[in-house]
């Protein structure tokens, strides 16, 4: 296989004093299937505890075909941490199913420990991907902190319940924000300027009033039947148009699903990356809804027809699509810009690797 | 003695030096503009070899080398990786990985066909009968009250029933405290139903639908069936079992892609309803033939039950996810019972 070579650098087309770099996915679906497939029946046949080694490979593969400028990102993550983090995840989640089918009174325990337990998980989780991705041997690193995190949960959670779920988007903007500006590349801090808040938000909307309207118009159609074709009489059984109606209506759930989660994610992710930027380098995302909405359907067809195999496919032509979408601009070299700052972080960052020895995939 | 062109990372900054690294017995030298370093190979590590993805080289202090040159980290570290080399020997070829295919699948298939189930009825087995007692008195307490009324059946008759009750758990030794509760339960229909630890609910609809005390009878039989057999945890344990193997194989694709897992899910388990439950009418024909009843009568009430769930669904018998075996099938294993 051709493998690019070190000095190969994407393309930089100078616009002013910036310079723009393509950011490559040179993964191949071929080559993915068989690491995919091979490390799958490993994990079967130890009953599940490779599972960790076929984590760090799969990721490996996929930050090591990630290239900025020409240089791959690296997974550091250790197996043995992740198998130690996915057998607690394995007991809890135990113990919250037999309570679940057994103790279903006691449900509500089960929902209160997740609600303080879940912002934890996600804190721990960021920070030990952060830690463990590297960039021209520099480490990424979080700092959110859990009070942060709960405090959001609870905050905006409420907000949520109270306005009957219109404060949802709210809910993700703000966890969005928390999760972008925590992060920093070596000592450089991301940051996320205002202007991704409106256009994070307003694809919720689309979706709710186009919701509400589409619920409107069901409503009035079941009332014009009944007028025209008559009420059900109880006990005769379901009429014919109305089981057809039902049938129509679950697979126009299932194709607006997919319309709303390509829309939704299209918009926000471009919201979040045109907003977002690291010392001398933004970026630039135009991810398009309708890409996203026949990615998301076509490999849903592909791994149901294929009985999950199409799933490696699916995984690298996803990839591809979302980094042949983004592009990074720098005002400085990037050789230049984590040079002085990047000089503290490792320190820190060792000192710190032994809390983070520990990762609950989410 | 090995040479290859490197990008050298001092690991203090995000510069890059291109580097040329000549690999010696003991020793590799790193030589570039404004740097040359000796570096001893004991004291370099070096990542596993995963598909075509650059080497990374790390040196003492964080430093780092990066390399496309896979060829000479290969002579250089011949046996750096003893596992997870001998996984890239095996995923680089389409052989291994159509192998690891048929493997995959082999294993999904027994998992799923004779592993699960065995490895439930195996766990089950090491679960204290009266921890099963706990959870089968929280499953009544849930719907005691919200679908269940007590009986309204008279006491004369509720007596009669707990007496043929009495005379089928009688001297089973099993350990469960079995109990018949009839209740009053309107939007269940003619049905019972067992709890883990020995409890028996029957509805009033039942005892009205049966033509005879002996077709009841062979009803309770088959729910003493589903007790003794520990069918509820062993059901419990098999849906967390399927639901584990799922993640494992479909846990890569996307959310929305895993949506499409839940349908094959949904028809395993009742795949699995379906056995245990023809392990409970086994178990039933044998106890009515010790007590000296015939399995005819689960025969009948069978038939009973059909045509009256038939009535009440509005002669609508398209029933795609029917968890109990063909009604037909069951009723040819009663009367062929010995």
């Amino acid at each position: 296989m051709a493998l690019p070579s070190t000095d190969r650098g994407a393309p930089a087309s100078v616009a002013g004093s910036e310079k723009r770099h393509a950011v490559e996915f040179t993964a191949h679906a071929g080559e993915y299937f068989r690491i995919w497939i091979v490390n799958l029946a490993l994990t079967v046949v130890t009953l599940g505890i490779y599972s960790a080694w076929a984590k760090v490979r799969k990721r490996r593969y996929f930050y090591g075909h990630t290239r900025i400028d020409g240089e791959s990102f690296e997974y550091r993550g250790n197996p043995l941490a992740i198998l130690k983090g996915r057998l607690i995840a394995v007991a809890l989640f135990a113990v919250f199913y037999a309570i679940g089918h057994y103790a279903p009174l006691y449900i509500w325990a089960v929902y209160l420990v997740l609600l303080f337990f879940g912002p934890w998980l996600v804190v721990r989780s960021l920070a030990f991907n952060a830690y463990n991705t590297a960039y021209r041997n520099v480490r990424f690193a979080f700092s959110g902190t859990y009070a942060t995190c709960l405090g959001l949960v609870l905050g905006y959670g409420l907000l949520t319940l109270v306005t009957l779920g219109l404060g949802f988007p709210f809910l993700r903007r703000r966890l969005v924000q928390f999760a972008a500006v925590s992060h920093s590349y070596g000592r450089t801090r991301f940051a996320l300027d205002e202007g991704f808040k409106k256009p994070f938000v307003r694809p919720y909307f689309v979706v709710i009033g186009v919701s509400v309207l589409l619920g409107v118009m069901l409503a009035a159609f079941f009332a014009v039947m009944i007028v025209v074709a008559g009420a059900p009489k109880p006990g005769a059984g379901v009429p014919a148009w109305m089981s057809t109606a039902m049938i129509a209506g679950v697979v126009a759930f299932y194709a607006l699903l997919f319309l709303q989660i390509g829309y939704i994610k299209a918009r926000t992710v471009n919201a979040v990356w045109n907003h977002l930027s690291v010392g001398p380098m933004r970026f630039e995302s135009v991810l398009r809804a309708r890409d996203l909405i026949w990615l998301y359907f076509s490999n849903f067809v592909a791994v149901v027809l294929t009985v999950g195999l199409a799933t490696p496919w699916a995984a690298v032509r996803s990839m591809r699509y979302r980094v042949s979408k983004t592009t990074a601009i720098t005002s400085d070299p990037l050789d230049g810009f984590a040079q002085a700052e990047a000089q503290r972080v490792n320190v820190a960052g060792e000192e710190m690797a032994d809390f983070f020895d520990i990762d609950i995939a989410l | 003695m090995t040479e290859f062109d490197a990008v050298y990372y001092d690991g203090r900054t995000s510069a890059r030096k291109p580097v040329r690294v000549r690999g010696y017995t003991l020793v590799i030298q790193i030589v570039g503009e404004g740097l040359r370093l000796d570096v001893p190979l004991g004291k370099v590590r070096v990542d596993p070899p995963v598909g075509g993805t650059r080497r990374a080289l790390h040196l003492p202090d964080g430093a780092q080398l990066q390399t496309d040159d896979h060829a000479a980290v290969e002579t250089l570290f011949p046996r750096a990786h003893a596992l997870e080399g001998w996984v890239h020997g095996l995923e680089r070829r389409w052989p291994y990985a159509l192998a690891a295919l048929a493997v995959t699948a082999v294993v999904a298939w027994w998992s799923v066909v004779d592993g699960l189930p065995l490895a439930a009825k195996i766990v089950s087995g090491f679960v204290p009968v009266a921890w099963e007692a706990k959870l089968g008195e929280q499953t009544l307490e849930f719907f005691e009250g919200r679908l269940c009324r007590p009986s309204a059946l008279g006491a004369a008759r509720r007596q009669a029933l707990q007496q043929r009750f009495a005379r089928l758990t009688a001297g089973l030794a099993d350990g469960y405290s079995y109990r018949l509760l009839p209740r009053d339960c309107r939007g269940v229909g003619a049905n019972a139903f067992a709890l883990p630890g020995g409890t028996v609910v029957m509805t009033d609809a039942l005892v009205k639908l049966a033509q005879s005390d002996d077709q009841i009878s062979a009803v309770l039989a088959h729910e003493i069936g589903h007790v003794r057999h520990r069918h509820g945890l062993r059901m419990a344990l098999q849906a967390a079992g399927l639901a584990a193997l799922a993640a494992a194989l479909f846990g890569d694709a996307t959310s929305i892609t895993s949506l499409a897992t839940t349908l094959p899910v949904a028809l395993l388990q009742s795949g699995y309803t379906r056995e245990l439950e023809t392990e409970a009418d086994d178990y039933a024909f044998r106890r009515l033939r010790k007590i000296g009843l015939s399995p005819k009568a689960f025969a009948e009430i069978m038939l009973l039950l059909e045509k009256d769930h038939k009535k009440r669904s509005g002669g609508d018998s398209r029933n795609y996810f029917s968890t109990h075996p063909a009604t037909a099938k069951r009723i040819e294993r009663a009367l062929a019972a010995p």
